[in-house]
């Protein structure tokens, strides 16, 4: 097959002297699926950005059908027949998915911009390609699935012969992520090519026919698909083996947590979720599982006092938890590593040293009469550092100069320094890379040992499967299923009640929410 | 309360409503472009002042639509220093409004007292132009209707009737053209329109250039009708008072048209009463029009979360 795109020894190095890619290459032949792998930081973003015109090679070139190109920008790439779908869709809500699609191309009559004619594309566009999307709704009331394929649509309005899908399933349910691929499969069909940035290896073995494998800025390999098994990959991308396997709780202790119809409400006084009931023990991590968007979140800020709760009642060791501040709850034994670290967890300006004491600060260790112990504070990072294995420069670094993975290791560090009742967790591998990840669950899991009860959502059900020992589903706001976690129960299993197409019996939960 | 309602209902508080309104709208409509792009423009006071300022002088050496143009060019020059400032060097688009407003309070006095030769407060020796009157007499043959016809469409500035004209022209460049839509995609999402190949900075920056454009006429017509000369500080908040109109009108060009409406009505009423009730102090009756503005937006914003919350609510 010949290549219709290809990128020889691209290097690139971002101003303030980070690599971001170094002789890199990648080939990709007309009218396959080729998927570009890598951990976090890899380069693959960089790469991606490269050809697709946003960011320029300091080094290398780009051949499009054997002809040596440059793209400046993204415009002179589309106009070459690239597209490109962005993890976070670059569509304006309150457009309608048709003024989505055409927007920056629109037909015109005239001055005028010419809706009839908008609208007759995209239904053809979306009927050719089986990508069922109506052109009319505001893309905004539009769930993640269908604004993916508005994005989609997009590229190919543009007539994209070759398509870069970055992290597609990453938003999806395991529904959703089926459908893209059915969509991507017709694309292929059609002559289409598709390259696909993932890091989710069991789908990239499942969609593409080439791999090629990236670590530390540069391409480690270009491998068949057919000739790979998962463990090969991920050793590639890692550099050495790694085994993301946790051993599960050997026993649970008594109730430590319980939830007891709570209902949370916005701001505007709508419901963001009602009717929750939920017992954790001690030593067990109960996985919430949900698209996002659908209570679990706002569960997790209301058990640690950052959001009000409109009724019910929150326990923690038989103590109601709702009249207490965020800072008696920590002092009851509770921890929480929060959804977005640079947000809600870390104060990136300040030192990590700083950061690790912020909960802490009427701790007698670490301040006295109202003055800061530095040395004490230092030390309490040194140690920390040490013990969660934190690649930084030192103690007194700002927390924003590190690596995703090593700020979300600083906030592990920081909640788990001491052993909690009580841990939440949200996310706490997003973006972050599989070294680290490893790492992370190990710490969480340690902590469960130690006797915490967790409660943990994340957007990675692989990852609430390898971790949780029960898990609870929501959909608008309510449990709709629990489960103990088995080698039997499956995403796809979970998926169904996700998207709220398959209810369970209310005997089957009530036992499982046990 | 008779004779106000007497007033209120004539032609001539008609024909005060419109000369009042005629600056603020095109100020509003300056203002909306800007907010749909993405940058908000709090220099829309300092714009007005300067281009005000400018109209004037070169009223006194040029015809009067050369110092109109002359005024629309300041307010457009600004509005590219403004973009120059915010989209080039990246300061704060608030700090560089503010930037505008501080230079054009100090700026104005001073270059007024060098183009008058030591006049700090007024530009009363220099013989400036107006902005003709458009007569439409003609009207007055109608049968039946003509004289209230004319009593009601005469006498008004060409700039007025330039001032609906532009509602409609925005209203169809907005919600009828591509570059409507770009313009409105890039101030909601700015990565969507980018992510399509359309140069983001540049329709801000354009948009800023026309914003200016825009006050820059509504300056004119307030030196150059309403009143015919330039005092210091002469545009008295106006500028603020058309950011309120924009959110007012819920940033549609029809719904901003009302809300500048709304407040030249008031700004009209404040120059009446004065005539009709001795009695209230006037420097009370002046601060109606801001009163009212605090008032509207209040209203608005109380409104604005009810009907998000319908909204929420209906979705369940």
């Amino acid at each position: 097959m010949a290549a219709v795109l290809e990128a020889i020894s691209i290097g690139k190095t971002y101003p303030g002297g980070t690599v971001a890619n170094d002789g890199v290459n990648l080939s990709v032949a007309a009218g396959e699926v080729h998927a570009v792998v890598g951990e976090n930081g890899a380069g693959k973003s960089t790469l991606m950005k490269i050809l697709f015109g946003i960011e320029q090679p300091d080094k290398g070139e780009l051949r499009l059908e054997g002809k040596p190109i440059s793209f400046a920008n993204p415009r002179e790439a589309i106009d070459n027949g690239i597209g490109m779908v962005f993890q976070h869709f670059s569509l304006v809500p309150s457009f309608s998915v048709y003024e989505n699609v055409v927007l920056g191309s629109e037909p015109r009559n005239g001055v005028r911009f010419d809706r009839e004619k908008a609208i007759a594309q995209v239904r053809a566009l979306s009927e050719k390609f089986r990508l069922h999307v109506d052109p009319l709704p505001a893309v905004g009331d539009l769930p993640v699935g269908q604004q993916q394929r508005v994005e989609i649509l997009k590229a190919l309005y543009r007539d994209a012969r070759i398509l870069i899908l970055d992290e597609p399933t990453a938003v999806l349910a395991p529904q959703e992520v089926e459908e893209l691929f059915v969509a991507v499969r017709a694309l292929v069909e059609q002559g289409r090519t598709v390259i696909f940035i993932a890091h989710k290896l069991p789908e990239v073995l499942e969609i593409s026919n080439r791999i090629t494998v990236m670590r530390g800025g540069k391409t480690v390999g270009q491998v068949n698909t057919k000739d790979v098994t998962e463990d090969s990959l991920a050793t590639m991308m890692v550099g050495r083996e790694i085994a993301l396997r946790v051993d599960r709780a050997a026993g649970r202790g008594d109730v430590a947590c319980e939830i007891k119809a709570l209902k949370i409400t916005s701001d505007t006084g709508s419901t963001i979720a009602e009717d929750l009931n939920l017992q954790v023990h001690a030593g067990e991590i109960l996985g919430l599982v949900g698209v996002e968007g659908n209570g679990q979140a706002e569960l997790l800020e209301a058990v640690a006092g950052l959001r009000d709760v409109a009724d019910g009642a929150i326990y923690l060791n038989g103590e109601s938890l709702r009249p207490l501040s965020v800072i008696e709850r920590r002092a009851r034994g509770l921890a929480s590593i929060p959804e977005d670290r640079l947000a809600r967890g870390l104060a990136a300006g300040a030192s990590i040293a700083e950061n690790m004491v912020a909960t802490r600060l009427a701790d007698r260790r670490y301040v006295r009469h109202g003055l800061l112990d530095l040395n004490a504070i230092k030390a309490n990072a040194q140690a920390l550092i040490e013990r969660f294995s934190i690649r930084a420069g030192g103690p007194a670094f700002a927390v924003g100069t590190l690596s995703g993975g090593n700020m979300q290791k600083v906030v592990v560090a920081r909640e788990l320094a001491e052993q909690p009742k009580l841990l939440l967790v949200n996310q706490p591998t997003r973006g972050v890379d599989l070294g680290a990840t490893q790492f992370i669950w190990k710490s969480l899991t340690k902590a469960r040992d130690g006797g915490a009860a967790v409660l943990l959502s994340s957007a990675d059900l692989s990852e609430l499967l390898a971790l949780s020992d029960r898990l609870v589903v929501f959909y608008r706001g309510r449990i709709v299923a629990a489960f103990h976690n088995s080698d039997d129960l499956t995403p796809e299993t979970l998926g169904t009640y996700m998207l709220g197409l398959n209810t369970q019996e209310p005997e089957t939960m009530r036992a499982a929410l046990q | 309360m008779i004779e106000l309602l007497m007033t209120v209902f004539s032609a001539t508080f008609f024909v005060t409503v419109i000369r009042t309104t005629t600056p603020l709208l095109f100020a509003t409509m300056g203002g909306l472009i800007a907010d749909l792009s993405g940058a908000l423009n709090v220099a829309l006071e300092g714009m007005m002042l300067i281009a005000a300022l400018t109209a004037v002088i070169v009223s006194v050496y040029a015809p009067w639509y050369v110092a109109v143009l002359s005024g629309m060019s300041a307010g457009a020059l600004l509005g590219a220093l403004m973009a120059l400032f915010h989209l080039r060097f990246k300061a704060d688009i608030i700090l560089v409004g503010f930037a505008v407003n501080i230079l054009a309070a100090g700026g104005t006095v001073f270059a007024l007292s060098q183009a008058t030769g030591g006049d700090k407060g007024t530009s009363i020796n220099l013989q400036s132009k107006a902005i003709p009157a458009l007569d439409l007499s003609l009207l007055q043959a109608i049968p039946g209707v003509g004289p209230l016809l004319k009593s009601l469409l005469s006498g008004h500035s060409l700039l007025s009737w330039l001032a609906v004209l532009t509602v409609i022209a925005v209203w169809f460049f907005l919600y009828r053209t591509p570059w409507g839509l770009w313009l409105r995609g890039v101030g909601e999402y700015p990565a969507a329109p980018e992510a399509a190949g359309i140069p983001v900075n540049k329709v801000r920056a354009l948009s800023l250039i026309a914003s200016g454009a825009l006050v820059g006429i509504g300056g004119a017509q307030l030196a150059m009708f309403n009143y015919v000369g330039f005092t210091r500080d002469m545009t008295a908040g106006r500028g603020f008072i058309a950011l309120g109109a924009v959110l007012l009108g819920a940033r549609h060009p029809v719904g901003a048209m009302l809300a500048a409406l709304l407040f030249g009505v008031f700004e009209a009423l404040s120059i009446v009463m004065p005539n009709l009730f001795n009695w209230i102090p006037s420097e009370l009756i002046q601060t109606i029009p801001f009163v009212v503005t605090i008032l509207a937006l209040v209203l608005f914003s109380y409104r604005a979360q009810r009907a998000r919350q319908l909204r929420t609510l209906s979705k369940i």
